[in-house]
């Protein structure tokens, strides 16, 4: 029987074709949604370590500056209706990013290292604490 | 500050220059606003801000990700 596939379960049938193969597919494209897909497919392979974004912590990371922002301008600004005014005119400046859709699949392979980054979202929290910050400043507050 | 806040994404007077513009275009003076906020306020904002900023120079460093490993 001739071989012809090497397998990472079969142990004793490692004949050195430890060719690391790592194919990344991403397409960005414009939308105003926040989107963030990543697909990451191993297959047929041994000591893999993925490191990831994690972005339930940088969503929830987001809606709290997001509410940070909205409790300083309408402690500060007396009309709520001002208040909002601004808060809706800060969020046309953040809404709009790209969406994230990464696909990575490690087929055949051992001993691979995967680490992804959502830089978008990396981003955007980076731009929402600097607006924060920003306001602060405006206020003597830092 | 650390190094993910002295390199921002976004120039930091751009920001300052846009948020500038924001209040101005909706009427609102820094001044009026200074006015609005007590110092016992101002200290829980400090706060507030500071916490946050720490929280995303942690999440810039990779503090955050998810690592698993296969056996």
């Amino acid at each position: 029987m001739s071989k012809t596939k090497w397998r990472a379960l079969d142990h004793c049938d490692d004949t050195g074709q430890n060719d690391e193969t790592v194919l990344q597919e991403g397409q960005q494209s414009i939308t105003t949604q926040q989107d963030s897909f990543e697909w990451i497919i191993i297959k047929d392979s041994e000591d893999i370590n993925v490191t990831t974004t994690d972005t339930q912590a940088a969503v929830s990371l987001e809606l709290g500056i997001q509410v940070a922002i909205g409790v300083v301008l309408s402690i500060a600004i007396g009309s709520s209706t001002q208040a909002d005014q601004v808060v809706q005119d800060l969020k046309q400046v953040t809404r709009n990013r790209q969406s994230n859709r990464q696909k990575t699949i490690v087929e055949q392979s051992k001993d691979v290292d995967i680490v992804t980054r959502d830089t978008d979202i990396a981003i955007n929290l980076q731009l929402l604490i600097q607006i924060l910050v920003a306001i602060v400043i405006s206020l003597d507050i830092l | 500050m650390n190094d993910s806040s002295k390199q921002p994404f976004v120039p930091e007077k751009v920001v300052q220059l846009m948020v500038d513009s924001i209040f101005k275009k909706n009427g609102i003076k820094p001044e009026e606003m200074k006015r609005n906020i007590s110092d016992e306020q101002k200290q829980m904002l400090r706060e507030m801000v500071n916490d946050l900023r720490k929280q995303v120079d942690q999440f810039n460093k990779g503090n955050n990700d998810i690592t698993k490993s296969s056996d």
